[in-house]
């Protein structure tokens, strides 16, 4: 078994590692094995190592708090104060940010060793990772398999064990279908739960950020350590967790409700749903109770959700225009074409698709029609999700409709890759929290993930659940080997 | 042929806080480029904009001083257009919720020109083009604006200064902007149009865009005014375009289009909450307005009985009414106060800004203990205004020019005696005014003048001198 | 509901992209796919008349605002530090070879 955070938090305190010793394990691994797998795009070693001896004068003088030491990764998205953040795209070339997000700063008091920056789907924009400018970063659990996305790199990372734990960022599913493709734990919290200050926005109603990690309990720690409100991110909320949401993981399920919605296993692939089932049935005989709900609106969730993050994102990625940061393009005429062909070379397809979507259901004639219409149906939707968490505690329900694509898989078009998002955009236009964690294979060996939704700042039960799940479900899902291998 | 001008006027004002709508980077005017900038004020990738407090309050002040319905509840929109001193590609404004609404400015004619709408956004950078390139300071990016929408309610260029002074006037007054039009804290954009008298439809408008004088503003409408009435009258139609007043020539032309489509895809900027102001703080904040100039100007002329004039020189400036009323609270007379504010304080003061800032050296209560000298008539109106002057330059009170004994002695029986001796000295003055050479007597004035030092009463000397000389 | 070439092109420069006529005839496509996805929202649900707002319902009061003070801006280096500036200005050249 693979160490979790709070073990090789005592080995740290007990010397039986120094946090320079475990960073340069890590190195190692990502020195044999990311030029195979690219979840990192940016590699920050020298820094790491200088924060690993921070962390061991730290642990030295005692009080250390608890992820100090531990090496980390932070998805490309995640602004840096001078290391390169540059949202797996071209636009932001050699972008170096002059501050730090909130999270990072967070983590950096801790003692957090950062390894570097993890791929990613360009700008968020995806559900395998492959736009990301610096090639797609392979599933490591079987590299003819992508990663999932757009956190494709931070669950590769963790999966691989390059890393202890990483953070991502989920606007439609971004944490926990890679956590699901690649077989790891990933919470995507309340929506202002974690401070937003230093992530590059793709949907900003929507963007949240949150841990993707090997087990339930590393999550609960994680989330500890980054949660919390921040007065440079007005949408952010100082919600009383209490000290720690490691406390409540020990309780078990007897008498809570869990709803199951079956709008969420339809079109599901039959592997997922029978293992889904499976599960719920554990949670059964472990005494919780079943509650079969509805949620009507569900159905168009999808389309809600791209209307409204693409146009959300149309408007976030104006700003790339080649003047203040970045990719400039090397010859033009005017500013006008200095700013079309920068955006036009810079952006990949996916991008600018979205942005054209985006663009389209703002523009004059169309935004009733549309951004309108598809916030209706949002207030909807949150209306649905709040009268099902007045008769359940938790909702259980697929993260996928399918396990890992292969690699460059094209589908038919656009729109049915937009569909395997179904599972999980519902929770990003509600604002609640969810986990992913493992719950199987297929018959490919892929490993398949649940999905747990709680109600907002309800993280506690939800994380509670899913380790309940965890711990009594055994392995479900082959270790990796390879990796730290610590 | 005859038209009649419809014309409306928005007018964007930068607000006086000392930091900007979204950052706490600094407003002050001018700095080095891009010195009073962070991550947030130049749109860096994952900054979070965070909404100044201060803004809401002085456009809702704005608001309540331009008669406006406050919306107690209110949000920020983005305004998307990409332009190089956008540093965002859009604007944080307010489109469809605004904080104020429904106000209106009376003209002195009575006439009310209607508000539409008041809202709060953020100003842009400064681009200056040179040798081929085009360099961006962002040190005025986020400085916090609001934008004064009048309706079509004005139809002459007097009307459209007016509105415009009375506006800038009462901004200054409530303290929410210093409103200069030379530096840009106050601009107008000009929108006009022509129709026959009498009907109700509205012509094709252009809109004059950044005008920054008063008086351009007058200018601007009657060229603008002439230009369509030109079209018209030769069977043209005019053109809904973005045009500017070049003041040298004293004409409008049409700007270069800035390539910019109207299309400004409005939506609610998801990174602002948005957010409720209660009644009481509206309250709040309408108890902290001062009077506003319109209302003192009533007040001096109806309850003081000073003359329109002058209590409209008195009352355009908040700080010289202060002075004004300050003077009155310590017991100055209304008339003496006025006149020598009006007559003396202001012949020092050449421009409107020096009367706006109204540095005078003496407090209000030095000056009423000089008005109330010459209220009791211990000194007359010439000595009040050479020692006030006196004072104005030295900072000094009435005190060290105007001694206890100078405002004692003079006592009727001692002018009596002055009288007779004036009369004693001037036999051939006195014999004139018997004579009925009336102007005579005012060698007398003279002497008695020199001798009490210019502190006798003229008006009781004269009768004096009269009864003395005799018919 | 389908979408014209020109109307894309509208977009683009709404959007400041350009696009090839290769890519333009793949987009228009491809748009046409997404517009009728996105189109299934207008299946259902009458659309109410209600005003939209930011973020949900969650609204703050006045006092919840940002107080007005100062804050250090950053020097001027840090602000250019990712561009070539000129004088402290950012800088562009209006046309290039």
């Amino acid at each position: 078994m693979r160490a979790g955070i709070s073990e090789l938090a005592i080995k740290l305190r007990n010397r039986e590692i120094s946090a320079v010793e475990l960073t340069k394990a890590y190195i190692d691994a990502i020195e044999k094995l990311n030029p195979t797998l690219n979840a990192y795009v940016h590699l920050t070693f020298d820094i790491a190592l200088k924060a690993a001896e921070q962390a061991d004068q730290m642990l030295k003088e005692g009080d250390a708090p608890p992820l100090c030491g531990i090496p980390m990764a932070l998805k490309d998205n995640i602004c840096t104060d001078g290391l390169p953040t540059t949202c797996c795209s071209r636009i932001l070339t050699g972008f170096k940010p002059y501050y730090d997000a909130t999270v990072w700063e967070k983590l950096k008091k801790q003692g957090a060793v950062l390894l570097g920056k993890t791929n990613m789907d360009e700008f968020a924009m995806g559900s395998t990772s492959e736009t990301s400018c610096y090639g797609a970063p392979l599933n490591p659990r079987n590299t003819n398999y992508v990663t999932g996305g757009s956190s494709g790199g931070s669950a590769a990372a963790v999966c691989a064990n390059l890393a202890v734990y990483s953070l991502g960022s989920d606007t439609g599913g971004s944490i926990r279908q890679p956590a699901s493709f690649c077989g790891v734990v990933g919470l995507k919290p309340t929506y202002g739960a974690v401070s937003r200050y230093g992530l590059i926005a793709y949907g900003s109603s929507l963007d949240q950020i949150g841990p993707l990690t090997n087990s339930v309990k590393d999550a609960a720690i994680v989330f500890d350590a980054v949660r919390g409100g921040d007065k440079r991110d007005q949408t952010s909320v100082d919600y009383d967790y209490g000290p720690s949401l490691t406390q409540c993981l020990e309780q078990d399920v007897k008498g809570l409700r869990i709803g199951v919605a079956e709008e969420f296993f339809e079109g599901i692939n039959p592997e997922i749903k029978s293992k889904i089932e499976e599960a719920i049935a554990l949670l059964e005989k472990n005494g919780a109770k079943i509650e079969h709900i509805r949620l009507p609106a569900l159905k168009l969730a999808l389309p809600v959700y791209y209307i409204i993050a693409c146009a959300e994102a149309s408007s976030n990625l104006g700003r790339y225009d080649g003047i203040r940061y970045g990719y400039r393009t090397a010859s033009y005429t005017s500013i006008e074409e200095m700013i079309v062909k920068t955006r036009s070379e810079g952006f990949g397809d996916e991008v600018k698709r979205r942005i054209m979507l985006g663009t389209y259901v703002l523009s004059s004639g169309y935004y009733d029609a549309y951004y309108k219409k598809a916030c209706l149906i949002r207030e909807e939707i949150n209306r649905e999700f709040d009268a099902v968490f007045e008769t359940c505690d938790v909702l259980v329900a697929p993260t996928a409709p399918n396990t890992a694509f292969p690699l460059n898989y094209k589908g038919a078009s656009p729109v049915e890759i937009y569909l395997s998002d179904i599972c999980t955009v519902p929770v990003n236009i509600a604002g609640v929290p969810a986990i992913s964690v493992p719950c199987g294979v297929d018959a490919k060996g892929l490993p398949i993930g649940m999905q747990i939704i709680g109600k907002k700042f309800d993280e506690a039960t939800v994380l509670q659940v899913a380790h309940f799940y965890e711990q009594s479900a055994g392995e479900v899902i082959g270790a990796y080997e390879g990796g730290a291998g610590i | 042929m005859n038209y009649e001008i419809v014309c409306g006027i928005e007018t964007h004002i930068e607000l006086a806080t000392k930091t900007k709508i979204f950052c706490g980077c600094t407003t002050e005017f001018g700095g080095e480029p891009n010195t009073h900038c962070c991550p947030v004020c130049t749109g860096q990738p994952g900054t979070l904009p965070i909404l100044n407090q201060k803004v809401v309050e002085y456009a809702i002040k704005a608001g309540l001083a331009l008669n406006c319905k406050i919306n107690t509840k209110s949000h920020m929109d983005r305004k998307n257009y990409v332009y190089p001193d956008l540093p965002k590609a859009y604007q944080i404004s307010q489109y469809d919720e605004p904080l104020c609404e429904k106000g209106y400015i009376e003209l002195d004619s009575g006439k009310r020109i209607g508000i539409t709408r008041i809202h709060i956004e953020e100003d842009a950078g400064k681009l200056v083009h040179e040798n081929g390139y085009t360099y961006i300071d962002y040190n005025r990016g986020g400085v916090p604006l609001i934008e004064i929408v009048s309706e079509p309610d004005i139809s002459s260029a007097e009307e459209a200064r007016e509105y415009a002074e009375k506006l800038q006037l009462t901004m200054r007054y409530i303290g929410i902007s210093d409103c200069k039009m030379q530096e840009g804290s106050m601009r107008c954009d000009v929108n006009l149009s022509l129709r026959k008298p009498g009907d109700p439809n509205f012509g094709v408008r252009t809109e004059i865009k950044n005008i920054n004088s008063l008086s351009f503003i007058q200018k601007a409408v009657i060229a603008e005014a002439e230009r369509q009435a030109d079209i018209l009258d030769a069977g043209g139609t005019v053109v809904q375009q973005t045009m500017r007043y070049d003041e040298a020539t004293n004409s409008v032309t049409p700007m270069r289009d800035k390539e910019n489509s109207d299309d400004y895809r409005y939506f609610p900027d998801p990174d602002i909450l948005r957010f409720c102001i209660d009644e009481a703080k509206v309250e709040e904040i309408r108890a902290s307005l001062p009077e506003l100039p319109f209302a003192k100007l009533r007040r001096y002329v109806n309850d003081l009985g000073l003359p329109e004039a002058t209590a409209k020189q008195i009352s355009r400036y908040r700080k010289v009414a202060e002075f004004f009323e300050g003077a009155l609270a310590e017991g100055a007379s209304v008339k003496n106060a006025a006149n020598l504010i009006v007559g003396t304080i202001f012949s020092n003061m050449d421009t409107e800004e020096e009367k706006e800032l109204f540095a005078v050296r003496i407090s209000a209560a030095q000056f009423a203990a000089l008005v109330k000298l010459a209220d009791e008539k211990k000194i007359n109106i010439g000595v009040a205004q050479s020692t006030l002057q006196k004072m104005l330059e030295s900072g000094k009170p009435v005190e060290e020019f105007i001694k206890p004994e100078d405002l004692v002695g003079i006592s009727d029986e001692v002018l009596e005696n002055l009288c007779r001796e004036a009369i004693e000295a001037n036999p051939r003055a006195v014999d004139d005014v018997r004579n009925g050479k009336d102007k005579a007597i005012n060698v007398m004035f003279g002497y008695i003048m020199k001798k009490t030092g210019g502190k006798a009463d003229i008006r009781k000397a004269e009768a004096l001198l009269r009864k003395l000389i005799g018919p | 509901m389908a979408i014209s070439k020109a109307e894309i092109e509208k977009l683009a420069k709404l959007a400041k992209l350009s696009f090839s006529d290769e890519e333009l005839e793949r987009f228009t496509a491809e748009f046409d796919e997404i517009i009728a996805f996105a189109d299934t929202i207008n299946q259902s649900i009458e659309g109410g008349t209600e005003q939209i707002r930011s973020v949900g319902a969650r609204m703050v009061s006045f006092d919840d605002l940002r107080p007005d003070e100062v804050m250090p801006s950053l020097p001027n280096e840090k602000i250019l530090s990712n561009v070539e500036g000129y004088n402290g200005f950012f800088s562009v050249e209006r046309s290039k070879k």
